[in-house]
């Protein structure tokens, strides 16, 4: 099998079961093109991995589509994005279709009201892993504490304070 | 109640291309942010959806495998507009961006970080994180009193970001702890 063929196979696959987002199936990815294939480099792959988080968009999805590059060129890219992107989204689609029918239904009421409070806490722990990454400094803990309280007392939209927080961080502030 | 109640017919409907215009934004501007600005765009802005069913198709989408965010776009492109919706929003979110960064990527390939870009990102990131926060508490909001929202709530943040277990550990415990509560406490189900 050719190496574009076994990329997309192998990323089709784990996406599938990438239960949590596409990071938590990163380290096999990472043993399968740097360690099992050798189409990578550590350091390709930790470039890739940077470079998708500066650049706006979908960041796991751009990162696939670099491997994907690495690999077999720009079909690589279109593949490698294509592979980690579609099986999810089929999934996605029926399953909101049948959660959706059965709307109504006591079962769901039940679940619903009772999943509710624990996809707060997973938005909550969200941030606050974030938040334990991005804030090396004193003023990015402000930052991200100004960024919560924006959020909370005011309904103004938060592309504001994500503009202030870019320049602040431009002058060095942060 | 009604089944339909919440459902009001003065829901605005939602065209494909706002679909994918909205969806466009949040992939473009969300910068890890995403769940706050599709929140801002389908719930507060566009009034596609409430508040419940936004955390709704969030709860589905963690519990199903990918990228969680592109299948909140799924999700609402499906509910407002079905197929097309879907793919429409999906359009926005992933394809057009995923083309635009690819090409971005490889021209920055080799080429050594700016740093102006570095430090602003740094702010953006510590924003962001606390935009997330400040969303799961807003959605709390309402329940502050009620103990068995807050208690859930907690032991799910406590497990993924205290104790670290992984995702579908914390999921698989707390689900059947919640229906369990749900039920014995008969919790009214809106």
């Amino acid at each position: 099998m050719s190496p574009l063929s076994r990329l997309t196979l192998y990323l089709a696959f784990v996406s599938s079961i990438s239960f949590g987002g596409i990071p938590s199936v990163l380290p096999g990815i990472h043993d399968f093109v740097v360690v099992t294939n050798g189409w990578l480099t550590d350091r390709d792959f930790s470039n890739f991995f940077a470079l998708a988080q500066t650049i706006p968009g979908p960041n796991m999805i751009l990162m696939m589509g670099l491997i994907g590059w690495k690999v077999a060129g720009i079909a690589g890219a279109v593949a490698g994005a294509s592979a980690t992107t579609l099986p999810p989204c089929a999934m996605y689609f029926v399953g909101y279709r049948l959660w959706d029918r059965f709307r109504d239904a006591t079962w769901q009421k039940i679940t619903r009201v009772a999943l509710a409070p624990l996809t707060f806490g997973l938005i909550i722990a969200g941030g606050s892993v974030m938040a334990h990454t991005a804030d090396k400094s004193w003023p990015a803990v402000g930052v991200t504490i100004a960024a919560m309280t924006f959020l909370l007392v005011t309904r103004r939209n938060p592309l504001w304070m994500l503009g202030a927080a870019a320049a602040l961080g431009a002058a060095g502030v942060v | 109640m009604p089944p339909a109640a919440e459902a009001s017919p003065a829901r605005p409907r939602a065209s494909l291309a706002a679909l994918f215009y909205e969806f466009l934004k949040v992939s473009l501007l969300g910068f890890g942010g995403g769940i706050v600005l599709a929140h801002r765009s389908a719930v507060e802005r566009r009034r596609w959806l409430t508040d419940l069913e936004f955390a709704d198709a969030l709860t589905l989408c963690q519990f199903m495998p990918g990228p969680n965010i592109v299948g909140l776009a799924i999700c609402i492109g499906t509910k407002t507009r079905g197929l097309a919706g879907a793919l429409a929003a999906f359009a926005g979110f992933a394809v057009v961006p995923g083309v635009i960064g690819v090409c971005l990527a490889l021209l920055y390939l080799g080429q050594t970080r700016i740093p102006l870009i570095q430090n602003a990102l740094n702010g953006v990131s510590a924003a962001a994180a606390g935009l997330l926060i400040g969303t799961g508490l807003r959605f709390m909001r309402p329940h502050w009193r009620d103990p068995r929202v807050v208690i859930i709530a907690g032991l799910a943040f406590a497990g993924l970001a205290v104790v670290k277990l992984p995702l579908l550990v914390v999921l698989l415990t707390l689900a059947p702890l919640s229906v369990a509560a749900t039920l014995i406490f008969r919790v009214p189900l809106q």
